[in-house]
């Protein structure tokens, strides 16, 4: 894919910016759905998602008082820059053309960079909610930064890549690493749901104690950028897993026609990626919030220690070189 | 970390009710806590010197939203004692009735809010669902979803038919069944678990002398209930028990609720179940002879104490109303000193604030900006201790 | 459960720091006293008794003077009242909230309402009141009246600065 326009299209429309848009939204509608009918409700409409963000792109934005505004501005805009830059080198349907050795290092820090932001907005917003739900924000980031980052590691162990696209297709000669590294994969997923600050780990926006957090003070196009990069981060994460942890899961019989091809592998993408979001939407609504100090004793104690439990396990079995 | 001030209400998200809290953290550590319950007085024990029973009791009523049969009935409850008059054992048994669907429907809510505190949205969802079928019980019963209106001087204003009484009767087996369902929620999930236990203790001695009343109390293995204590209306003669528990904190005051919610299913099927025939009212005279007494009621959050004195006319010379959550207050703020920012919420709503009745008393609605020009501080040592 | 409390056995325990013990109804023993006798009677009610919880202090305004009534109840199940009746000029009366904890905000309401003062309360604050309300205006007196012009505080009109 060395054709120009080809790449321009790779990055502008599909699998790029306009396909993580579609189905950014298309996530946040399922996620309320499902959500919602755990909870014995109706729940939205299938558009209700992006037309709140066209309502919210509307509305006017008000600036607190004494704020910096460049930076205030700047904040949402870079967090979603990151997301989507971030997409680009996950594997949808083949391998990114933008792959390379050490791509997996950047999407994890590019995904980083919206929680920054969030400390930097809360810290910014001069309200008392926003710099609490900041400072609370950056100490989460702490907290299970160590364990995601273990458990996203191990792949690479275990395949010998840094690349995404690399270890999606080592998975294809071998095995799942979902089933080969169940811990690191389990692990993964809670650190995902920490990441995307969804129950039980919404400490820093927790509603009733400090209001929205960092969000408190977001109007109109901040709040809605804002609320897109976090959409997006939900459909980058959950591809990273998808093509990290269940690379493996591909159509068993070959098919003929390329395009009918590309057609299972999209579908494929699809279904991994709802898999994993109906899972982290169960999480959602069957927990409570937990608070910050006890985050960090399930952080620290639990999901480091499973983390490097599958270190060990996995150079166990590298040295007797089962699943290898 | 340096000290932040972090205001809570009137207007926050944690709370249904404007309240005050300027709670000085720490880092996540509250180490002083200013209280400001002043908003939304409007003068009832003032009004109520100023109207005959009959229009007092609609007033009574409205002092509460959610134990709005409470008030109404201590009320009524303390005139016809100072009058001497004795009311039916019909209207007593239908009185017995809509109070404990109304405890039924206010500890649902509570659970619903706990559940809620912590971000526990789907039982939330589940408790207030399940919550409709009291109410709809309460709306056939008395034709109104929340002020029922229930209650006269020496009786009640509305008959329950057999009808009625069949169709109450018929939505007990799935209540009965939801409130095991929670029971089980509440034991077993654990995130929530981790967000109750511990949080919010109280022990028996503290209990009893920051003068916590209702469950709150009764968490802490304090048995006061009074309708046990001074019986009223017929719970002397249905079987029922005290639910009490020895956690004593926000867990304990879970289960002590949830229990109740299932003593309250008991006695509003027993008191169906055997309904005694005959009138729904006596004769009750105009005015009252002069008197007083302190009625004392068990409503869903606690004792609830009318001091009542009259003076010979048909209006009261005196209404001292005492709510539950103003009893609980005291034990609150010595809960929430020492405990992270996060469980704020968690054991502000473990007393179920009512605070609308908490500060019902005087005359001119507070609008006063309590921001920036606040008084000095009045922390709860001030207070509490 | 301990045995409800008789007459006779308020009256001893009371005997010297109070006055009349009388029944005020069939589970409530009523025991007046004088405001130097209240925080003696108090303390006897709280141990000897032995009352543990204070249930309210409940304040009429007799229009001659202002009573307060402390009730008080203990594992026996019977209310005790401690009547004291104060002055309507100068009504002052020591605090109770350092025997029993939770008098404190009843003693704020009272003061807040009928101008009772209390001596020795820690914090005697508004507490019911908003905080621009007349300082020597207690709207739950029986001759209490709003002052046409006098600011009550609220949205409508702000007082200097």
């Amino acid at each position: 894919m060395t054709d120009p326009f080809l790449l321009i299209a790779y990055i502008l429309l599909f699998p790029g910016f306009l396909f993580l848009f579609a189905y950014s939204m298309t996530f946040e509608f399922l996620d309320r759905r499902i959500v919602a009918r755990m909870q014995n409700r109706v729940g939205p409409p299938f558009f209700q998602p992006f037309a709140d963000l066209v309502k919210t792109l509307g509305k006017e934005v008000i600036d607190p008082r004494g704020v910096d505004r460049p930076i205030f501005d700047a904040a949402p805009v870079v967090a979603l820059a990151a997301v989507m830059t971030s997409f680009l080198y996950v594997p949808i349907i083949g391998p990114s053309p933008l792959a390379f050795q050490g791509d997996l290092v950047l999407v994890l820090y590019l995904l980083t960079l919206p929680t920054l932001a969030l400390m930097l907005l809360g810290w910014l917003s001069r309200n008392i909610y926003a710099a609490v739900g900041g400072i609370r924000a950056v100490t989460m980031l702490f907290i299970y930064e160590v364990p995601f980052f273990l458990a996203l590691m191990m792949p690479t162990l275990m395949a010998g890549t840094w690349s995404i696209s690399d270890i999606m297709a080592w998975q294809e000669e071998h095995l799942c690493l979902a089933i080969l590294q169940p811990i690191a994969f389990i692990v993964a997923l809670i650190g995902l749901q920490a990441k995307l600050e969804r129950t039980p780990f919404d400490i820093p926006e927790a509603e009733t104690e400090i209001v929205a957090g960092p969000w408190t003070e977001l109007t109109g196009r901040r709040l809605a950028l804002m609320h897109l990069a976090n959409e997006t981060s939900a459909v980058v994460g959950s591809a990273l897993i998808a093509a990290v942890f269940l690379g493996g899961l591909a159509f068993p019989w070959t098919v003929e026609s390329a395009i009918l091809s590309a057609t299972v592998g999209f579908l494929l993408f699809l279904a991994k990626t709802v898999a994993i979001l109906l899972v982290l939407s169960i999480i959602r609504a069957a927990t409570a919030r937990v608070r910050l100090d006890q985050l960090n004793t399930i952080g620290w104690k639990y999901l480091t220690m499973a983390a490097l439990a599958q270190v060990g396990i996995v150079l166990v079995m590298m040295a007797s070189g089962v699943g290898i | 970390m340096t000290r932040i001030v972090v205001p809570i209400g009137p207007q926050h998200p944690a709370l249904k009710e404007p309240v005050n809290f300027r709670v000085v953290t720490d880092g996540e550590r509250i180490v002083d806590l200013e209280l400001n319950l002043s908003y939304s007085h409007r003068g009832i024990e003032k009004a109520a010197e100023q109207r005959d029973f009959i229009r007092v009791l609609p007033l009574i009523e409205r002092v509460c939203g959610i134990c709005s049969h409470s008030h109404a009935t201590v009320f009524s409850k303390g005139i016809e004692e100072i009058m001497g008059v004795e009311i039916p054992p019909r209207a007593q048994y239908i009185r017995t009735i809509i109070a404990e669907l109304e405890r039924m429907h206010s500890h649902m809510l509570w659970l619903g809010v706990a559940a809620h505190e912590v971000g526990f949205n789907t039982l939330f969802m589940w408790t207030w669902r399940d919550r409709e079928a009291v109410l709809d019980t309460l709306e056939e019963l008395s034709g109104n979803r929340v002020h029922y209106n229930m209650n006269e001087i020496g009786g009640v204003r509305l008959d329950l038919s057999p009808s009625q009484v069949e169709a109450a009767l018929a939505r007990m087996p799935v209540l009965e069944e939801r409130i095991r369902a929670y029971v089980g929620m509440v034991e077993d999930e654990e995130t929530m678990l981790t967000r109750f236990r511990g949080v919010g203790s109280l022990s028996r001695e503290e209990a009893l002398s920051f003068g916590a009343v209702g469950p709150t109390a009764r968490a802490s293995g304090v048995d006061y209930d009074v309708r046990k204590d001074d019986p009223y209306l017929v719970y002397d003669e249905i079987p029922w028990n005290v639910v009490t528990d020895t956690n004593g904190d926000v867990y304990g005051r879970t289960k002590v609720r949830i229990g109740e919610i299932a003593e309250s299913l008991g006695i509003v099927r027993h008191c169906l179940e055997n309904l005694p025939g005959g009138p729904i009212r006596a004769e009750a005279p105009k005015a009252a002879p002069p008197g007083e007494i302190l009625s004392r009621y068990e409503a869903p959050r606690g004792e609830v104490a009318h001091f009542i004195r009259t003076n010979g006319t048909a209006r009261v010379e005196r209404v001292d109303i005492r709510t539950p959550t103003l009893a609980n207050w005291t034990s609150v703020a010595h809960c929430l000193i020492g405990r992270p920012l996060a469980d704020v919420p968690v054991i502000v709503a473990a007393i179920d604030p009512c605070l609308s009745c908490t500060s019902r008393i005087t005359l001119v609605k507070s609008g006063g900006d309590l921001g920036k020009d606040a008084p000095p501080p009045n922390g709860p040592r001030g207070w509490s201790r | 459960m301990i045995e409800p409390l008789t007459l006779d056995g308020v009256a001893n325990a009371v005997a010297g720091v109070a006055g009349a013990v009388d029944k005020a109804s069939t589970n409530r023993i009523r025991v007046r006293t004088t405001r130097e006798g209240l925080r003696d009677v108090i303390r006897r009610v709280q141990w000897l008794l032995p009352c543990d919880r204070l249930v309210s202090i409940s304040t009429v305004d007799t229009t001659e003077s202002i009573e307060l009534h402390y009730h008080l109840i203990g594992q026996h199940r019977t209310v005790v009242t401690v009547t004291v009746e104060l002055p309507r000029d100068a009504p002052e009366i020591e605090t109770v909230s350092d025997l029993l904890p939770s008098a404190a905000l009843y003693e704020r309401q009272i003061h807040d309402l009928f101008g009772v003062v209390f001596r020795g309360h820690p914090g005697l604050t508004r507490l019911i009141l908003n905080d621009d309300w007349p300082r020597d205006e207690h709207p739950l007196r029986k001759d209490w009246k709003p002052v046409a012009g006098t600011f009550y505080g609220g949205a409508g009109r702000r007082g200097p600065g």
